[in-house]
């Protein structure tokens, strides 16, 4: 009997495996940072030479877990 | 760090040095969320005779509030002149929110100058900073433009500073 259920969890094993890694998989897909940007593009006009000019722009967190910014890069 | 459902803003800041016409910039942003990366895209029409626009005219059309004795300026003037034979409408597109307020004219006609005011928040007067706000004409072209504020705090006592309102939490 003992030998029969060992056998038997030797045959499932892969199988289990498999669904153990699905399932992982799906968790870390579901679990994903977002970033949104509601108004991605600024439009300043017309503005003068040699001046400094700024734009706040709205980032939010729209995943399933936190959202960490990195760095951001001039353009 | 931003938790989920959480928002905050990212501040972009352009020196027009010495480009002229139209030019455009996207700012990479890159995150845990991996590729692809976002982008923040600015626009702006740099001018070189900022003093000879269509169809208004801002004079002066940079504003400079520094400050370099104890006497606090909180307060800036500047004058729109509508250049153009139509009446003008104006609309607020963006300011620095909380720092400052604008008094804009809601409307200018034809041939007429007008006054608008900058009002800092008293929290920054003891703040050197750039900022600057944006605003919209009602004509075809919905013409915009941006006006630069500049402020540069020196030698600033602490009475000063407390007159001010806040001197930098010291």
């Amino acid at each position: 009997m003992e030998k029969v259920a060992t056998e038997t969890m030797k045959k499932l094993l892969p199988a289990l495996l498999t669904l153990a890694l699905v399932l992982l998989l799906a968790t870390s897909v579901m679990s994903a940072p977002r970033l949104t940007i509601p108004e991605a593009s600024f439009n300043f006009g017309y503005c003068p030479q040699n001046s400094k000019i700024t734009h706040d722009f709205w980032l939010m967190s729209t995943g399933d877990d936190s959202l960490k910014i990195l760095k951001v890069l001039p353009g | 760090m931003l938790a989920v459902g959480d928002s905050t803003t990212l501040e972009i800041i352009f020196s027009t040095k010495r480009y002229r016409g139209d030019s455009r910039k996207r700012p990479k942003i890159q995150t845990n969320e991996g590729p692809p990366d976002k982008f923040v895209t600015i626009i702006a029409n740099i001018v070189q005779r900022p003093d000879s626009t269509y169809p208004i005219i801002i004079n002066p059309y940079k504003i400079d509030m520094s400050q370099f004795t104890d006497k606090v300026i909180k307060k800036a003037k500047f004058k729109i002149t509508n250049v153009s034979d139509q009446k003008l409408k104006l609309t607020m597109v963006a300011l620095p929110e909380g720092l400052m307020k604008i008094k804009l004219p809601k409307s200018i006609d034809p041939g007429k100058t007008v006054e608008a005011e900058v009002k800092l928040h008293k929290d920054i007067l003891g703040e050197s900073f750039h900022k600057s706000f944006t605003f919209e004409m009602d004509d075809a072209d919905k013409s915009r433009f941006t006006v630069p504020i500049k402020r540069t705090v020196k030698n600033m006592t602490k009475k000063a500073g407390k007159k001010a309102g806040k001197l930098t939490g010291k």
